[in-house]
């Protein structure tokens, strides 16, 4: 375990969160044909960013900085790391981010089809859930060997975990299409909004059954009650978020401009979202490495018995 | 994990490829050009006349919103006092209505639209000065050149976003010369925007024909040279997904002038409100509103 890997996979996922906000704004101000040429602003490596070019060239500069942390982290990988699927994990990143980019410049040359810049919000996701495994990989409670839990249900906690993460994952592809499928200035898709309600609902139930059955089966347990909780507390803040970004965007089409309001109020909705599923990953990947789906009980390291995980 | 890593790459290939191949739909460039001059349509050489008339508000305008330029300290510095132009109403008259001949016939039975009519050589001009578009709507014929210039010391995009002619998007630093398009087939209307001030907005009507106009302040306009004959006259103001349209029948005579006055507004709009149960703004069931 080296300390170094692991701290700068953390920056490397905290400045991923700060570019899908970048992203989120590049969208809410309607910025993201603020020029028309890719990669450089109006011919310029940096231009003078006045009004909305202000956002979508600051998320390049952004994305770029990113791009290169991403580089540096699978160098650092490739030399400290002696796992070598958490190696091939990094270089996915690189790959991931560059196809990122690459979508990043398909979606303004084609002048932001729905589809591409849906596909870019989703692979922004993925990106992060790349950054957020790498972080996790890399801790020191990732690597120590822990006492593994028997798994205490009739569903296994593994795929209650499965499951909310693949809804909160098509719950933000629902998102991302619905914040693409109309400018501030236009009404929102009714058949939309129904299908980011339905599926808020579906993630409430998800995530919401599998935090309870953390918290019946394992109480006391803070590696996993650690973020049952946080991912609970961010789901209520987000159902918040999201009636509140709804009703300041009904108002929005009669607003001159993008106003303040319901920027930010969207913009924290969609990293809430990315912070629900952030702590979803943790949650998930530390069900997969300490709870067990075999009943045969083993000793581990001589300090600790449990059940060997598969 | 290798498997996994592979999932992943294969997610993303799949999503890309799904961008792509939407992307390449999305065109409208593949629409068949029309043209202004339509191959062996005769020219129209009858008399003609004009449509005058004068459109209304009705009830309490919408006050103008003061919009707020400090993104960009040009425009506030140019235009200090710049608001939002969708309703502009002066004594109870509405400009900006773009009013058209749609369709309808000569007197000698032929439709407006099977006839040739030339594009004129000159251009329309479009200008952005203290960052909002100068005119607010503007017609133009299809395949007549519009020229966009850019009288600001700060850079515009321009954005036009027609559903019938190829959407482009340019930037325009200050300073750079004129940027000349046209529209090769006939729309109304074809949203502009700027994608770097968001509160810059204007309208251009495209037809195949040159008989429309834009309401002035005081509400006037003036269609010239009609055939005499007997139209549909449409009447579109902004507001809404896709604004506003009246439609009124008018003859007009020959050497004479067909009056087509139109009214908007509140009270106009309750006079033609559809019956539908609205649950919330964005969320409408006009089914239930029929019974």
């Amino acid at each position: 375990m080296n300390k170094g890997v692991h701290r700068f996979a953390l920056l490397v996922a905290c400045a991923t969160f700060f570019l899908i906000i970048a992203g989120a704004m590049v969208t809410s101000h309607d910025a993201g044909l603020a020029t028309s040429d890719w990669p450089l602003s109006n011919g310029q490596v940096f231009p003078k960013m006045v009004g909305n070019l202000f956002w979508e060239h600051g998320h390049r500069l952004v994305a770029t900085s990113v791009g290169l942390l991403t580089i540096a982290l699978y160098i650092y990988l490739v030399r400290k790391e002696r796992r070598s699927w958490v190696r091939r994990l990094g270089l996915f990143g690189v790959i991931a981010v560059v196809a990122q980019g690459l979508l990043g410049g398909l979606t303004v040359k084609l002048m932001l089809p729905l589809a591409v810049s849906a596909a870019h919000a989703t692979l922004a996701q993925l990106f992060f859930c790349t950054t957020v495994s790498l972080a996790v990989f890399t801790s020191r409670s990732w690597i120590e060997a822990r006492p593994k839990f028997e798994e205490q249900g009739s569903v296994p906690l593994r795929y209650l975990c499965t499951a909310a993460l693949a809804t909160i994952f098509l719950q933000l592809i629902l998102g991302a299409t619905l914040r693409h499928s109309a400018t501030w200035d236009q009404p929102l898709p009714t058949e939309l909004v129904l299908a980011h309600v339905a599926g808020a609902l579906v993630v409430v139930l998800t995530l919401g059954s599998t935090v309870l059955s953390v918290f019946r089966r394992y109480k006391g347990e803070k590696y996993l009650t650690g973020p049952a909780a946080i991912a609970l507390s961010l789901l209520i803040v987000q159902l918040f978020l999201g009636l509140a970004a709804y009703l300041t965007r009904l108002a929005s089409p009669n607003d001159p401009q993008p106003l303040n309001p319901m920027v930010g109020i969207t913009v924290a909705h969609v990293a809430c979202g990315a912070l629900v599923f952030a702590t979803t990953i943790v949650l998930t990947l530390r069900t997969f490495s300490v709870v067990g789906v075999s009943h045969s009980t083993v000793k581990l390291d001589g300090r600790t018995t449990g059940v060997v995980s598969i | 994990m290798k498997k996994q890593t592979k999932v992943w790459l294969v997610l993303s290939i799949a999503l890309s490829l799904l961008a792509l191949a939407s992307a390449c739909n999305k065109s409208p460039e593949t629409n068949a050009p029309e043209t202004s001059t339509n191959a062996g349509a005769k020219t129209y050489s009858g008399p003609v006349g004009t449509v005058t008339g004068v459109v209304v508000y009705t009830g309490t305008p919408p006050a103008p919103k003061k919009i707020d330029t400090s993104a960009d300290a040009v425009c506030g510095q140019k235009n200090p006092n710049l608001s939002t132009e969708d309703t502009v109403v002066k004594d109870g008259k509405l400009a900006n209505v773009f009013v058209y001949v749609k369709d309808g016939a000569a007197t000698d039975g032929t439709k407006i639209g099977d006839f040739a009519w030339t594009a004129p050589s000159t251009a329309v001009v479009l200008d952005q000065n203290g960052c909002h578009y100068r005119p607010h709507v503007l017609g133009i014929q299809t395949n007549q050149k519009l020229s966009i210039t850019n009288s600001d010391p700060t850079q515009h995009n321009i954005h036009p976003q027609p559903k019938n002619n190829p959407e482009w998007n340019q930037t325009q630093p200050n300073g750079a010369p004129p940027i000349e398009k046209t529209f090769a087939r006939s729309e109304v209307l074809i949203p502009v925007k700027c994608n770097q001030h968001p509160w810059m907005k204007a309208y251009i009507g495209v037809l195949k024909h040159p008989f429309f106009a834009v309401s002035a302040d005081d509400g006037t306009f003036t269609i010239k040279g009609v055939p005499a004959g007997t139209y549909t006259v449409v009447a579109w103001h902004e507001g809404g997904a896709a604004g506003t349209e009246k439609t009124m029948q008018v003859t007009v005579p020959a050497n004479g002038s067909g009056k087509a006055d139109f009214a908007f507004g509140e009270a106009a709009a309750a006079a033609t409100r559809s019956g539908s149960l609205e649950i919330m703004p964005a969320l409408e069931f006009p089914m239930l509103g029929k019974h």
